[in-house]
C-alpha cells in the first residue's frame, strides 16, 4: 500500500492543482482516508499522467491505481440515492460517495453537540436544515451511532400514557413517516402495528387508560380482544388455560419497527450535506465555562471554543453533566436484548408483555429481536447475563410455544439513563449555553427526530418550545413530573 | 436461473474404511433429502451421508441464491444449513443422521436445484453493500410492498405455531475447573488439572474426544488412542460431548448447551467453575477469491474431515492450495485416498488462485501463474483464525500477530481464565499436550487444588496473511457479503470495522463470524490502507455457539400459588382470576348476590395472599413509624393500626394493617400484590438505614390460611367456633387483634378489621387447618345463610365503602395527599420515609384529589380508565375504580380529578371508551355506604 495513495495525495495537495483547493473538501482518496496524517508525505507525481474524470455532483483525479475523488456541486445538492443511481453505479462501476466527510477539528463553531447518535445528528440536521446554522461540529468518542441508537431495538410507537408524552412521541412518529424521503436514506420504517398484551385486569386497565388518552390526542390506538389478536399473531398461545392468559392488548397500528443505523446514518449524511461536521472518535474531555456560561469544549482531538454545548449522550448522561457542575436525577441502568437465527417469516407485528418482561419482533431479516426491562441495579457495563437469556426464552415461549427451536444467535446491553417518572430531560439548564438532551432511558430512539426538531428551535432561537416544555430539568425541583411508567418500563 | 445440472457422474463418493472414521458401516440408516431417499451410516452427518451418495450442494445462499456445497464440514459451515422435520436451521455438517430424518434445503424456491431467485446473481451488481438504504425511497406509498418482497428473502427455515415443545433440562454444576475444548490441548488441560486433584468438566463440540487429532495421520490416531485412555483411568472428569460452552459470564459462572443428552430434547448446564481453560483450537480461514463459494471449494481441513472420519472422498481431481504443513499434508492425504491432485500451489511462494470456475459446481481453477486447471475440487489451506469469543467474554483482548496473521492470547489472560493450544501458539501435538497439561494445572492451583506447574514455552509460527487473491470473492458466505462490497462500505465513508460490520452486515449471520471476522478485517485494512492492528476489531458477544430458546428456558418454571382452600373453590366451580404469582375466586356465580349475603348475613372471603411479615424486637415501633406515615409508638398490646407506606418520593406504595400480638412482637399484613416487595423493602431498611434497629422479620404469607369472616351475623358465627378470645364488642373492639382458637385449632390470630365496611373479621389460621376451618364455618353457619364471596364481591363493597386500592385509585406519581390519606400522614413525626416530599406536597394545592364520582345517568356504568374533560375537552382526569353498587343501585366510582374541579358537588364530563360523553357529580365523602362507619364498629 505504501505506493500510490498517500503520495498521490500529497503530491495533488503540494502542487495545489486548482481542483483541489484545501484537504478537507477531499472526498476520499483510494486506499485512504482524506485527512489522515499520511497525506502530507511528499513523492514526486507526474502530473502529466493525470486523468479526470467528471461525473454529476463528483469527480476524479486518476494517476495509475491512485484516485482522489471530490465533490463539485457542494454542499446544496449531494448525491441523491434513487433506483435510478443505483442502476447506474452498477452499470459503470462508477464508486459511491462518501456518507460524510472526514474534516479536521477547527478551533471554533457556534454549537458543539456531544454524540454521533440519533438525537445529536438529528440536532445537527436540524440546526443547518430548519435554521441555516451550519458551523456545527457533531463530536463522538465512538463511531456515528455506536451507542445506544445502535443497541436499541429500533421499536418507534406513540402510545404513551400522559398526554404530553402522547403528543410528543406522535410527532416524532410523523416526522418518521416521512425521513426516508426527507434524508434520502431509506430507513425501512414498517408500521407492521404494535402489540401490548394484558394478562391480568389491572393491565388491562392500563391498556384502556392509554388507549383513551391516545385517542383524545389523536393517535390511533384501541383495545382488542383474544380474537383479534390471534388474527394478528396467528402464533401467540390465546387459549385460556396458560399460566398467563392473553385477556386483551393495547393495539397501536402505527406502532412499528425502524433500520436504526439506517436512521443515523442518514442523519449524518444529510447533516453533513448541509455543512454540518461530524467527529468520530473525539471525546469531550471538559467543558470550560465562565461565570455561568459556555466557553468552549476540551476534547482529545484539542480546544474548540462555542458559546452551546448540547448534551446528546446516552448511557453517560450525567457524566458530562458533572462537568459544568448541572446536577440531573438520572441512573443508569443496563437494559438488555438479543436476537435469534433468522427463520421464514411469521411475526408481523411488534408484541410486547409487560407481565412477562417480554418484547419480539421479526426484522425483514428473519431473526428475532428480544428486549426486556432494565437490570434492577445501576451500572456502566453493557456485558449481557445468562440470566437475562432465561428467562427471555421462558417468558416468550410462554406467550408463543411453538418456537422453542429457534436459537438465539447474540446478546448485548445498551445503557439506559432513567428518570425518576420515565420521561427525558430536554431543555435549558442553570449553566448558559449548555442544553440537555438527556434522559432517555428505554425510549430514546423512536424519540430522535422530534426531539432533534425541537432541540434545534431551542438552539437556534433560544426559547423552548411548546412540544417539549413539560420535560424540562427543572420540574424535579417544581414538582411537575411526568409519568410514564405505566407505558415505557417494558414496551419500549 | 438454469438448474443446477445433477452430475452423471458424481464427483463425491465412499471411500473403503479409514483407520479413525467414526462410521459404523454395520448399521445403515435411512433418510430423506427433499423428498429423495437415502442412506447413511450410523455416525455419518446429513450432509457426510449427502456427500457420500454424490450430493453437492446443500444450500442456496441469502442473498444470490447461489448453490453451496460444503466448506468447513463443522458446525459452523454456513452452506450446510438445513431443516429437519420440524427443527429449523440444523447444522448438516455436524448434526447425525437417525434413522427417519426428513430433512429439507432452505432457502430455495421452488426447489433446492432449480430456484427462481438466483436470478438475483444477474443483476447482483445492483445489489452492492446496503442496496436497499438507497433506493425504495419514493413513491413511499409503495414501501411497504417492496417491504414484503424483501421479507421474502429473509434466509432460514420454518417453525410452526404448534410445534411440540420437546422437553428441555436445566442442570447445575459446581466443578474446580471448566475447559472448553476436547481437542490434544484440552484433553491433557483437563488431565493435568485432574491430576492436581481438581473435579473437572470438559467440553467438546464434536461427538467425539481428539479435536484435529481425529483426522490427522497414524502418529495423530496414536497419540489420541494414549490421550483416551489416560482419560479413561483418570480420577474426577466428567466429559459432555457435543456439548459447547456458549458463554463465560462474572465469576466464571458458565452456560454449556448440550445438544444430545439421554431423555431430554436439549440440555443447559449452568457451571459455577474456580477456573476456566479456554482451549478451542483454530478455525481454519477461507481465502477470497472470485468463485470461492462453489460447491467443490473447501477447506483443507474439511478434506481432511471428510476422508477420514467419514471415509468420503470429496473430489475425483484436485487442486490443492496451501500456505501451510497441514494445507501439504491435506494433498498428500488426497493423493493416497485416490483424488488425482492435478496442481498443488504454493500460497508461500506467492502461487495463488485467481478463480474458481464452474457452473453448479467447480469445474477449472485459474492459478496466478496464468493456468487453467480442470478440476472438481479445490482445497484451501491459508491459514486460521483464533476463536477467541470465550475469553472475550471474560474481558480479554486479544492481540494480532502480524507475523502469524492471526490474533493470539497470552496462556493467562485473566485471574482464572487461562488459555491453551492454537489460541495461544503453535506447537507438535505433543507440544500442545505438554502445555496444554500445564495449563490445567495451574487452573487447578487457581482452583485451590495443587500447586500449579511452570509453564512450558508456546508461540505462533510465522504464516503468510493471506486474506483476498487479486479477485474479489466471497467473504461472509451466511450473509453473502463479497470483498467488494467491503470495498465499497469503506469508500463509502463505513470504514471503521463496528461501521462497515453493520453496513455490509458481514459476520453478523448464523456463523457469528467464526469463518469471516478476520477476513473481513483483513480486506477491509486493505481498502482502508491500514492494518488489522490498526483497525482493531469487532466485540465477540455471546453465545459462542447460537442456542435455542428450548435449552435456555428449561422447563416453564412459573410456579402458581394457590391457597390451602383452593379446593372448596374449585369444587364450588368459583371463577378463577390472575392475580400475579396467584390463581383466586373471582366470583362463585352471582357477585351481586355475594354482596347481598355479606350486607345483610355473613360470607366468607379466601385472603389467604395478604402479605404477612411477623416483626419480632424491641424497635419495631421504631421501623414502623420510619416506614409508615402515621405514627406507631402508642400502639397498645392487642391493638392494630391501618398504615400506608411512601416510597422516598412520597408515592403511595403499599397499605395494609399492622397489629401487636405481644410486647415485642407484631404482625403487619401487606397487600397480596404488595406482599413481596414489601418484605424486601423492610429487610432494606434494616440492612442499611437501620441496621441497629433490633427487628426480626418472618414472611408468614403462606404459613397461614386468611378467611375474612364479614356480614352483621359474623360475630355470631365465630361465638359458635373461637375458644379463648371474648367476642363481645367491649372485650374485642373494631382494630384490635387478639389469638385463640377457631374450631378447635390453636394459635389463629383474628383482626377485627374490614375492607367490605361491615362486621368482619380476619382470621389467621395456620395454612394446614386452612380448608377445615372454612368448612367448619360454613357448616356452622348455614342457619345464618353463611355463604362464600370473591374477589369482585369484595371490590364492589369496598368501593361502596370507598377504600382505595393502591395501584388502581393511585398510580406511579400519586403521593399520599393525593390520595385522600391527609388524616393518616403525620408529618409532625420527627422523620418518615417521604416524608420531605410530603411536607413540600402539603404546601402545595396543584396535586390531583381522589374523589368519588356518582354518574348522574344512572344506567351508565364508566368504564375503568375513561377520561375525565375539562371545558376546553382537555384531560383533568380519569376513573380509576367503577361498579354498579348492587346496594345503592346506581353506579360508583373512584376518580383522579385535577385539584380545581374536586370541590364536592361540581359536575365533570366522563368521556367514555365508546366516544360518549356523561356527566357526574363530586360526591361529598369517598364512602358511599355507612360513611360514618357505624356498622363496622358494631
Amino acid at each position: 500500500m505504501a505506493e500510490p495513495a498517500a503520495t498521490f495525495l500529497a503530491e495533488a495537495v503540494h502542487h495545489q492543482w486548482t481542483a483541489f483547493p484545501e484537504l478537507s473538501n477531499l472526498c476520499y482518496v483510494h486506499g485512504r482516508p482524506a485527512g489522515s496524517p499520511a497525506a502530507t508525505v511528499t513523492v514526486p507525481v507526474r502530473p502529466e499522467r493525470a486523468e479526470l474524470r467528471v461525473w454529476e455532483g463528483i469527480e476524479m483525479v486518476k494517476v495509475g491505481r491512485a484516485q482522489v475523488w471530490r465533490r463539485t456541486s457542494g454542499a446544496a445538492a449531494p448525491h441523491r440515492y434513487s433506483a435510478a443511481s443505483l442502476v447506474r453505479h452498477g452499470l459503470t462501476h462508477e464508486p459511491w460517495p462518501r456518507v460524510w466527510r472526514q474534516v479536521p477539528l477547527r478551533p471554533a463553531y457556534d454549537a458543539v453537540i456531544v454524540g454521533a447518535g440519533i438525537h445529536g445528528l438529528a440536532t445537527a440536521y436540524h440546526l443547518a436544515k430548519d435554521h441555516g446554522i451550519t458551523k456545527v461540529a457533531v463530536v463522538d468518542r465512538g463511531y456515528v451511532g455506536g451507542g445506544n441508537s445502535g443497541r436499541n431495538t429500533a421499536i418507534v410507537r406513540s402510545n404513551y400514557l400522559t398526554p404530553e408524552g402522547v403528543r410528543f412521541y406522535d410527532r416524532s412518529v410523523k416526522l418518521y413517516e416521512a425521513l426516508s424521503a426527507e434524508l434520502n436514506f431509506n430507513v425501512m420504517f414498517e408500521q407492521r402495528g404494535h402489540l401490548t398484551l394484558a394478562h391480568n385486569d389491572s393491565s388491562l386497565r392500563t391498556m384502556v387508560w392509554r388507549a383513551e388518552v391516545n385517542k383524545l390526542v389523536g393517535v390511533d390506538s384501541s383495545v382488542i380482544g383474544p380474537e383479534e389478536i390471534k388474527r394478528l399473531v396467528p402464533y401467540l398461545d390465546t387459549s385460556t388455560e396458560t399460566r398467563y392468559p392473553i385477556l386483551g392488548a393495547l393495539y397501536h397500528p402505527p406502532g412499528g419497527t425502524i433500520r436504526h443505523d439506517a436512521v443515523n446514518w442518514g442523519y449524518a449524511r444529510a447533516a453533513d450535506a448541509l455543512g454540518v461536521e461530524i467527529h468520530q472518535g473525539v471525546e469531550v474531555l471538559a467543558i470550560s465555562t465562565t461565570g455561568d456560561r459556555v466557553r468552549g469544549v476540551v476534547t482529545s482531538a484539542g480546544e474548540i471554543a462555542t458559546p452551546i454545548v448540547v448534551n446528546c449522550t446516552a448511557g453517560h448522561a450525567s457524566l458530562l453533566c458533572d462537568m459544568v457542575g448541572v446536577s440531573t436525577p438520572v441512573v443508569t441502568h443496563p437494559l438488555q436484548a438479543a436476537v435469534t437465527e433468522p427463520v421464514k417469516a411469521f411475526l408481523s407485528a411488534v408484541v410486547v408483555s409487560g407481565s412477562l418482561h417480554v418484547y419480539v419482533s421479526q426484522t425483514d431479516r428473519g431473526e428475532l429481536v428480544f428486549g426486556a426491562s432494565t437490570d434492577p441495579y445501576a451500572s456502566y457495563s453493557t456485558r449481557g447475563s445468562l440470566e437475562f437469556t432465561e428467562e427471555l426464552a421462558s417468558h416468550v415461549l410462554a406467550l408463543m410455544p411453538g418456537i422453542s427451536k429457534i436459537r438465539l444467535l447474540r446478546q448485548w446491553a445498551g445503557l439506559c439513563d432513567m428518570t425518576p417518572d420515565f420521561s427525558p430531560i430536554m431543555g435549558i439548564t442553570p449553566v448558559e449555553g449548555f442544553l440537555l438532551d438527556v434522559g432517555w432511558g428505554t425510549y430514546g430512539f423512536k424519540a430522535g427526530p422530534a426531539s432533534g426538531e425541537a432541540m434545534a428551535t431551542l438552539v437556534a432561537t433560544g426559547k423552548t418550545p411548546e412540544l417539549i416544555a413539560a420535560f424540562d430539568l427543572a420540574r424535579f425541583a417544581e414538582g411537575r413530573l411526568v409519568g410514564e411508567k405505566g407505558a415505557a418500563s417494558v414496551g419500549h | 436461473m438454469r438448474p443446477v445440472a445433477r452430475r452423471a457422474t458424481p464427483t463425491s463418493g465412499r471411500l473403503g474404511p479409514r483407520p479413525g472414521e467414526v462410521i459404523d458401516r454395520a448399521r445403515p440408516l435411512r433418510f430423506t433429502f427433499d423428498g429423495r431417499p437415502y442412506l447413511a451410516y450410523e455416525g455419518d452427518t446429513i450432509v457426510s451421508a449427502l456427500l457420500a451418495a454424490g450430493e453437492s450442494v446443500f444450500s442456496r445462499s441469502f442473498k444470490y441464491h447461489r448453490p453451496r456445497g460444503v466448506l468447513s464440514a463443522t458446525f459452523f459451515d454456513p452452506n450446510c444449513t438445513v431443516q429437519v422435520g420440524e427443527e429449523p436451521n440444523v447444522r448438516g455438517a455436524h448434526r447425525r443422521v437417525r434413522n427417519g430424518d426428513v430433512v429439507s434445503a432452505q432457502n430455495v424456491w421452488p426447489s433446492l436445484r432449480y430456484d427462481v431467485k438466483a436470478a438475483n446473481q444477474a443483476v447482483g451488481r445492483f445489489l452492492s453493500a446496503g442496496f436497499y438504504y438507497k433506493t425504495f425511497i419514493k413513491p413511499e406509498p409503495l414501501w411497504p410492498a417492496y417491504q414484503q418482497v424483501l421479507k421474502r428473502f429473509a434466509a432460514g427455515g420454518v417453525v410452526g405455531a404448534d410445534d411440540p415443545h420437546g422437553y428441555y433440562d436445566h442442570r447445575y454444576a459446581h466443578v474446580d475447573v471448566v475447559v472448553a475444548g476436547g481437542g490434544p490441548a484440552g484433553i491433557a488441560a483437563a488431565l493435568g488439572a485432574a491430576e492436581a486433584g481438581a473435579a473437572v468438566l470438559l467440553v467438546e463440540e464434536e461427538p467425539h474426544l481428539g479435536g484435529h487429532l481425529r483426522y490427522g495421520g497414524p502418529e495423530a490416531l496414536r497419540l489420541l488412542g494414549e490421550l483416551r485412555q489416560e482419560l479413561a483411568d483418570a480420577k474426577g472428569i466428567e466429559v459432555l460431548t457435543d456439548s459447547v460452552a456458549t458463554g463465560r459470564y462474572d465469576g466464571n459462572w458458565i452456560a454449556v448447551h448440550q445438544r444430545s443428552v439421554p431423555g431430554a430434547t436439549e440440555r443447559l448446564v449452568k457451571v459455577r467453575a474456580g477456573a476456566l481453560v479456554v482451549a478451542a483450537g483454530l478455525i481454519e480461514r477461507p481465502y477470497v477469491f472470485a468463485g470461492n463459494d462453489l460447491p467443490g471449494v473447501m477447506l483443507s481441513t474439511a478434506a481432511a474431515r471428510l476422508v477420514n472420519l467419514y471415509a468420503v472422498r470429496p473430489g475425483t481431481r484436485a487442486v490443492v492450495l496451501s500456505a501451510n504443513a497441514e494445507g501439504d499434508a491435506v494433498a498428500a492425504l488426497l493423493a493416497a485416498a485416490g483424488v488425482e491432485v492435478a496442481a498443488t500451489l504454493d500460497a508461500r511462494r506467492a502461487e495463488t488462485v485467481v478463480a474458481a470456475r464452474g457452473h453448479g459446481h467447480l469445474s477449472s481453477v485459474e492459478t496466478s501463474q496464468g493456468r487453467v486447471v480442470e478440476a472438481d475440487l479445490l482445497v484451501t489451506a491459508t491459514g486460521w483464525t483464533a476463536p477467541t469469543s470465550l475469553l472475550n467474554m471474560a474481558g480479554v483482548r486479544p492481540t494480532y500477530d502480524e507475523a502469524a496473521a492471526r490474533f493470539v492470547v497470552g496462556a493467562e489472560p485473566s485471574p482464572g481464565v487461562f488459555a491453551t493450544g492454537g489460541l495461544v501458539g503453535d506447537a507438535s501435538p505433543e507440544g500442545l499436550v505438554a502445555h496444554g497439561r500445564a495449563v490445567g494445572a495451574r487452573a487447578a492451583a487457581a482452583a485451590g487444588c495443587g500447586k500449579g506447574a511452570v509453564l512450558p514455552e508456546l508461540s505462533p509460527g510465522p504464516h503468510p496473511a493471506l486474506f483476498r487473491s487479486t479477485t474479489h470473492g466471497f467473504v461472509d458466505y451466511s450473509e453473502d457479503v463479497s470483498s467488494k462490497d467491503v470495498f465499497q462500505a469503506a469508500a463509502e465513508g463505513y470504514d471503521s470495522p463496528e461501521l462497515a460490520k453493520r453496513y455490509t452486515t458481514a459476520t453478523m449471520g448464523p456463523s457469528q463470524g467464526k469463518l469471516e471476522l478476520v477476513n473481513f478485517l483483513g480486506v477491509l485494512a486493505e481498502a482502508t490502507g491500514r492494518s488489522i492492528g490498526e483497525l482493531g476489531t469487532t466485540t465477540w458477544r455471546p453465545p459462542y455457539a447460537p442456542v435455542s430458546l428450548g435449552a435456555l428456558a428449561g422447563r416453564p418454571h412459573e410456579p402458581v400459588r394457590y391457597s390451602p382452600i383452593q379446593p372448596y373453590h374449585e369444587a364450588m366451580g368459583a371463577k378463577p382470576l390472575v392475580a400475579a404469582q396467584w390463581i383466586r375466586p373471582d366470583h362463585y356465580g352471582d357477585p351481586d348476590a355475594e354482596v347481598r349475603r355479606v350486607r345483610e348475613a355473613v360470607g366468607l372471603i379466601d385472603v389467604t395472599p395478604l402479605g404477612k411479615l411477623l416483626l419480632v424486637g424491641k424497635d419495631t415501633p421504631a421501623l414502623l413509624n420510619q416506614l409508615y406515615v402515621n405514627k406507631w409508638s402508642a400502639l397498645r398490646v392487642g391493638a392494630v393500626r391501618y398504615g400506608v407506606m411512601c416510597a422516598e418520593d412520597g408515592v403511595v406504595f403499599d397499605d395494609g394493617v399492622c397489629g401487636r400480638l405481644g410486647e415485642d412482637r407484631y404482625l403487619m399484613s401487606t397487600t397480596s400484590s404488595g406482599a413481596g416487595a414489601v418484605w424486601e423493602w423492610v429487610e432494606r431498611w434494616l440492612q442499611t438505614a437501620g441496621r441497629h434497629l433490633d427487628v426480626y422479620v418472618t414472611p408468614l404469607t403462606t404459613a397461614y390460611a386468611s378467611i375474612n369472616v364479614a356480614g352483621p351475623a359474623s360475630r355470631t358465627l365465630l361465638s359458635r367456633l373461637v375458644e379463648g378470645v371474648d367476642l363481645a364488642p367491649e372485650a374485642f373492639p373494631y382494630m384490635a387483634v387478639r389469638e385463640g382458637s377457631v374450631a378447635g385449632v390453636e394459635r389463629c390470630v383474628l383482626w377485627r378489621i374490614g375492607f367490605t365496611g361491615e362486621l368482619s373479621y380476619e382470621l389467621h389460621v395456620p395454612a394446614g387447618y386452612g380448608l377445615f376451618v372454612w368448612e367448619s364455618l360454613l357448616d356452622a353457619g348455614s342457619d345464618l345463610g353463611v355463604g362464600p364471596f370473591g374477589i369482585e364481591a369484595q371490590r364492589i363493597m369496598r368501593l361502596e365503602k370507598g377504600h382505595l386500592i393502591v395501584g388502581q385509585d393511585t398510580d406511579g406519581l400519586t403521593q399520599a395527599l393525593g390520595a385522600g390519606l391527609d388524616w393518616l400522614v403525620k408529618l409532625d413525626k420527627a422523620d418518615f420515609v417521604g416524608k420531605p416530599e410530603l411536607v413540600w406536597q402539603a404546601n402545595r394545592e396543584d396535586y390531583d384529589r381522589l374523589v368519588a364520582l356518582v354518574p348522574t345517568d344512572e344506567r351508565t356504568v364508566p368504564p375503568e380508565a375513561s377520561q375525565l374533560l375539562g371545558i376546553d375537552g382537555d384531560i383533568v382526569g380519569r376513573i380509576t375504580s367503577s361498579r354498579h353498587s348492587p346496594t345503592l343501585r346506581h353506579p360508583i366510582c373512584l376518580a383522579r380529578l385535577a385539584h380545581h374541579l374536586a370541590t364536592p358537588g361540581t359536575v365533570v364530563r366522563i368521556h367514555l371508551p365508546d366516544g360518549r360523553d356523561v356527566p357526574a357529580r363530586v360526591a361529598e365523602t369517598l364512602a358511599a355506604y355507612d360513611s360514618e362507619g357505624v356498622k363496622l364498629r358494631a
